[in-house]
């Protein structure tokens, strides 16, 4: 996660510095409120973002005074469209930071705050419509797919035969396999199998079980989630085979990063996708609020692949992700 | 009800039965088959326009299969259905309807959130343009009503509405249809003594504007009071078709029976001196004041009263399935209120009059409505089905239950093998006290027979009974005592030579005082 | 309508009508299928595999019988199993400390699994029977309350049992007798304790009745709301149950633990042969339907039949069959 932790220096710096004009040339009675929306924690990454979404709003307040904070969660796209609209119509939001639960539902509602002269932010799932927003702030799908493809392409050689978990069928878990596809391409391993885990761990488990008793050679898997990652070794340690085949999961979750610290042969690597975009979404904002520093534009966290040599890097035991 | 029965003969302008009129609807060598059983064997029926014809037979003598074929609802096995002459194929109950044949049926069917007026219109509401003309429907809805004597708002929602009226909606709703035929299943079964009263006269206004009727009744006094023919059936068979003035209602019992019907009313047996039930001041506002009564070892104890005087209620209360305050005593021992499974225990048992809303789980077969209330007899731990199997075997006997096939469920039972279903049921408690409330209600009057010897053979045993009913012959006929109640309070308790009707009815409608005479 | 009076010699023999065959039909019907498709489909893994897995929901959809043939229902049983789950862990991690490493600590979880479970239940079946209100919006209240509460104790992420102590736990899951897993054996056994409790005590008794006609239970004497609240108690322990098989084999529980479990469970108790509104129960028939649902899902994976995609269409589509199955044969047995 070098590249948020960079990010993050950049923005803390820059606060600093606006803080400082702030002082100087703004009045510090001039406050604001944002309005932060994201998906309820229903699985571990989502944890992990509530996680990071709250400590950075707790961090932030502390820090400026001026600024107020509404954090609403949601379990559905419509409930969020509606905390939104309260949001504006109720708390009167300067600015807004939204991890849309879904893309096309939530393009028009967000595209009235925008209107509205509202800031607004947008992380990690791009709205249908370009151009509304003012500061978008993302993993890198594409990336996520391709560092971990480019790896498998890489370590196994011609003829090895691996099979994938997909996620909850949506565009984002779409366009992480098509980048694996694409990366794997022309290395000649076999795909013996791409079958839905849901991003959850039973379901991974069950899956995984099923593609044991049907193939009876698997090199590695792809399991393309840490949470699935987990369901997968399991039901490999049950069938015996753990020493057959490696497992690679994604988005660095705090247990799977300890087993690489102690250098797990069944878990080599790993690919960030980091559930901290959050924070560095909310400092920006805030950041161009208080302050006169330009942030507006695209800021792509690329996904990156976790070694046993840097993970310790990556391993934060507060977080509950 | 046993007022009516001189009356009847002179009442109705009949056109003679060997019929000018050609039949409006008959059916010709109908017979009926279920599977392996035949329910009906080649009968002839007809109906004339302006006559009323009285169908009448013991439970399960097959009068609903034919009311069924005639409306539509089921189509014979064999033999043809007339419509006008001609032979018809009605293919449901509504191509049945749109010929003019309507059929009301026993158990309403009424759709209970609907108002009033969205019932009679049901199916063929009035329209202004693209939306309902209420205030049409109300109009007429209101005037039909009116036809009836019927007091009822069209707008009131018909689960609102008290069981007569009702009874009344689904007359209207026919009449509103413009039926030139109305088949009538026990339409005054649930129907007080006035209401039957108003019925009857509705009838023959309808009878008389050239409607044709059949009419099912297990009161055979009614039978003789409103019907210009009667046919008879007894067991899936054509027994009889006579005028109405050629029978007398024992000769119609008779004929139903198949036998001679003696004495309805066993002679009554003696009640000991011990009292095994004591009643004090048993009170739900609203319904019940003060009551209070006792109960002796091998008493036959009648209730009467008119409907809504609060029999029932009371009887609820002191087996505990009404809250109320007062105190129950049995054999001197003080009843825990509110617990019918402590009533039960202290030998106290109440069979309902809503046999099929309450006494027996109508989707389930003949051995788990007989044990259910004695279940724990039937358990250790597990439950014994032999023993389950047997004590079927014995209520078939003993009760002479007759059903077809003892794993059918109880719901295609006819009602009097329902109601000895439902005794056997409330027996298998062994209970020292059992409570009857209504006991021969829809039944025929060769099953009201047998009832009648049980409840006496039952005192003579030494068991006490308490006989709730609207029939005052029934409590005449089988009470030592019979205690009278009017709105909810226990007017009086006769004895003796005072058990008669003038008695019983002026205590009934609140006329205190022994000189009073009711007209 | 008859007059013949049946002579009282003739018993009733528990009559085999056609329409109890139709979930029976569809299951083998799937197995052939499944064997056709895949030879490993009746190898020994892949048929332990399929049960244990089963096992959580077949628990918890035998109690779901008992409540759907009370004439009630329990949309709260997935979040049940993740609360409990998660409380079960959170209190087997903090009793490390006093406890250490130990069987005392497992079994201490269980009994707080089958504590709480019992608690859970409970309040179900008293808000149902004593307060009054729809066994619906009491369980998807209860429902919302369990799945936040699971999330908030879990901080939003996972919930992990300590690792040695999972290694000693782990064997619940994985080990069994005889080469039956210990899932399978235990439902198993609360399947059949199941049918003869529903079928021949006077509690599976008095269910029915209540489910038919609750007026009835009532003038028959049955205590009404002591049946209703032990239904949902009995689910509620049965919840605690399958959590005690479910904790071992992934030992952890989070927000997404046990989505949709009551979904299935409901599923398959109808496919069973139950009715949804009460007054008839079949456990074996339950056991079977969680069979077919369970099936399903693993011959998809072990076919690729269809584009991923269109798994929840052919999901559905069997559920449908089933059921259809069921009732032609019912309206043809009827008569």
């Amino acid at each position: 996660m070098k590249r948020r932790s960079f990010l993050n220096t950049i923005a803390a710096t820059a606060l600093a510095a606006g803080g400082m004009t702030a002082t100087g040339a703004i009045a510090q009675d001039q406050s604001y409120t944002i309005g932060v929306a994201i998906p309820s924690a229903t699985h571990g990454f989502m944890g992990g973002l509530n996680f990071h979404a709250q400590d950075t709003i707790k961090r932030l307040e502390a820090t400026y005074p001026q600024l107020t904070f509404v954090l609403a969660t949601a379990g559905d796209a419509g409930t969020m469209v509606n905390d939104i609209e309260d949001m504006v119509a109720t708390r009167n939001i300067d600015a807004l930071v939204v991890l849309p639960f879904e893309s096309a539902p939530l393009t028009s509602p967000v595209q009235a705050v925008a209107d509205a002269g509202i800031w607004v932010t947008v992380v990690d799932r791009g709205l249908s419509v370009e151009g509304i927003e003012d500061l978008y702030v993302a993993g890198d799908n594409t990336g996520f797919g391709r560092v971990a493809g480019e790896y498998f392409a890489e370590t196994l050689s011609e003829g090895d035969k691996i099979v994938v978990l997909r996620g909850i069928p949506t565009t984002l878990d779409n366009e992480r396999v098509d980048a694996f596809s694409a990366a794997i391409e022309g290395s000649g391993v076999e795909v013996l199998d791409m079958q839905h885990g849901n991003w959850n761990r039973d379901d991974a488990f069950n899956v995984m079980q099923d593609y044991l008793s049907r193939f009876p050679e698997i090199d590695a898997v792809w399991a393309a989630d840490d949470d699935m990652a987990i369901g997968a070794l399991e039901a490999i340690a049950q069938a015996g085979r753990s020493e057959e085949m490696w497992v690679v999961g994604g988005a660095g979750m705090k247990e799977i990063i300890a087993r690489m610290m102690e250098n797990d042969p069944q878990l080599p690597v790993n690919v960030t996708y980091p559930p901290a975009q959050i924070s560095t979404a909310i400092e920006l904002t805030a950041l161009g609020l208080v302050s006169s520093t330009p942030v507006s534009g695209r800021f792509i966290i690329g996904s990156q692949l976790i070694t046993p040599e840097n993970a310790e890097q990556f391993y934060f035991p507060d977080s509950p992700f | 009800m046993g007022d009516a029965v001189t009356a009847s003969a002179s009442l109705g302008a009949t056109p003679g039965p060997e019929g000018a009129a050609a039949p409006v609807l008959a059916i010709s060598g109908v017979s009926m088959r279920f599977g392996a059983v035949q329910v009906l064997f080649d009968i002839d029926f007809d109906l004339r326009a302006g006559e009323v014809h009285a169908l009448i037979g013991e439970n399960g003598a097959g009068k609903s299969t034919t009311m069924k074929i005639l409306a539509g609802y089921q189509p014979p096995s064999g033999g043809q259905v007339l419509l006008d002459g001609a032979p018809v194929d009605f293919a449901g109950s509504q191509q049945a309807e749109a010929a003019g044949v309507v059929m009301i049926h026993q158990e309403f069917n009424l759709a209970q959130q609907l108002t009033v007026e969205e019932n009679i219109f049901l199916g063929r509401e009035l329209r202004r343009g693209p939306f309902l003309d209420h205030r049409r429907m109300q109009a007429e809805s209101r005037a039909l009503l009116e036809r009836l004597n019927c007091a009822v708002d069209p707008r009131a929602a018909v689960s609102d509405i008290s069981v007569p009226n009702r009874q009344m909606v689904e007359i209207a709703k026919a009449l509103g249809r413009e039926a030139r035929v109305l088949i009538m299943d026990e339409p005054t079964a649930v129907l007080t003594t006035r209401e039957t009263e108003i019925l009857l006269e509705q009838i023959d206004r309808l009878r008389a504007a050239g409607t044709a009727i059949l009419y099912t009744s297990h009161k055979l006094d009614e039978v003789a009071r409103i019907a210009d023919r009667v046919t008879v059936l007894r067991d899936g068979r054509h027994v009889l078709t006579a005028p109405a003035s050629d029978l007398s209602t024992d000769r119609m019992a008779e004929v139903m029976v198949g036998r001679e019907l003696s004495d309805l009313f066993p002679p009554k047996p003696l009640p000991g001196d011990e009292t095994v039930l004591k009643v004090e001041g048993i009170t739900i506002p609203g319904l019940i004041h003060d009551a209070g009564f006792t109960l002796r070892r091998g008493e036959v104890l009648g209730f009467a009263g008119l409907v809504g005087a609060g029999r029932t209620e009371l009887m609820e209360a002191i087996v505990g399935l009404r809250h109320a305050a007062g105190r129950v005593e049995i054999k001197g021992q003080q009843l825990a209120g509110g617990s019918v499974r402590a009533a039960r225990q202290a030998g106290l048992v109440y069979l309902t009059e809503d046999r099929k809303e309450k006494g027996l789980l109508l989707g389930k077969d003949l051995t788990q409505n007989l044990t259910l209330l004695a279940l724990d007899r039937f358990t250790n731990l597990l439950i014994d089905r032999q023993a389950e199997a047997a004590a079927l075997d014995r209520a078939i006997t003993e009760f002479d239950i007759r059903a077809g096939d003892r794993g059918m469920n109880v719901g295609n039972l006819s009602g009097g093998n329902q109601q000895k279903l439902l005794l056997a049921k409330t027996m298998l408690a062994e209970p020292d006290i059992v409570i009857i409330d209504e006991p021969t209600r829809g039944i025929d009057i060769g099953t009201k027979q047998q009832i009648y010897a049980f409840i006496a053979a039952l005192a003579a045993a030494g068991k006490s009974v308490i006989v709730v009913s609207s029939e005052l012959p029934e409590v005449i006929g089988l009470s030592n005592r019979v205690a009278v109640m009017a709105e909810g309070r226990i007017a009086g308790v006769l004895e003796g030579d005072e058990i008669n009707e003038q008695t019983i009815v002026r205590l009934a409608i609140g006329m205190a005082g022994s000189e009073a005479r009711a007209s | 309508m008859t007059k013949t009076a049946t002579s009282p010699a003739t018993r009733a023999s528990p009559t085999v009508n056609l329409h109890v065959l139709g979930p029976v039909l569809a299951l083998l019907l799937l197995i052939a299928l499944g064997a056709w498709l895949n030879p490993n489909f009746l190898s020994y893994g892949n048929v332990t595999n399929v049960l244990a897995r089963s096992a959580f929901i077949g628990i918890i959809a035998v109690g779901m019988t008992f409540v759907i043939t009370a004439g009630g229902i329990d949309l709260s049983v997935g979040a049940m199993a993740a609360f409990v789950a998660g409380l079960m862990i959170l209190a087997m991690n903090s009793l490390i400390p006093i406890m250490g490493v130990g069987i005392p600590v497992i079994l201490a979880g269980m009994a707080v699994a089958m504590v709480a479970g019992f608690i859970a239940g409970w309040l179900n079946g008293f808000l149902v029977a004593k307060v009054g209100i729809e066994a619906f919006i009491v369980t998807l209240g209860s429902m919302g309350i369990y799945r936040s509460l699971v999330t908030w104790i879990a901080d939003g992420g996972t919930l992990s049992l300590n690792f040695d102590l999972r290694t000693l736990y782990r064997p619940v899951y994985y080990d069994g007798i005889l080469g039956v897993a210990w899932p399978i054996i235990v439902f198993a056994a609360v399947a059949i304790l199941g049918e003869i409790l529903m079928r021949r005590t006077a509690f599976g008794r008095h269910c029915a009745a209540i489910g038919a006609n609750e007026q009835v239970a009532r003038y028959s004497a049955v205590n009404v709301d002591r049946v209703r609240i032990a239904t949902f108690v009995l689910l509620g322990m049965l919840v605690g149950l399958a959590t005690i098989m479910y904790v071992p084999r992934l030992g952890s529980a989070s927000g997404s633990t046990g989505v949709l479990w009551e979904l299935e469970a409901i599923a398959a108790v109808i496919i069973g042969g139950t009715v949804l509104k009460g007054g008839f129960g079949r456990v074996w028939g339950t056991v079977i339907g969680v069979l077919i649902l369970s099936l399903i899902g693993n011959i998809l994976n072990l076919a690729s039949l269809v584009s991923p995609y269109l798994n929840g269409t052919i999901q559905g589509v069997i559920v449908i069959l089933a059921v259809v199955l069921q009732r032609e044969k019912k309206a043809a047995g009827a008569r």
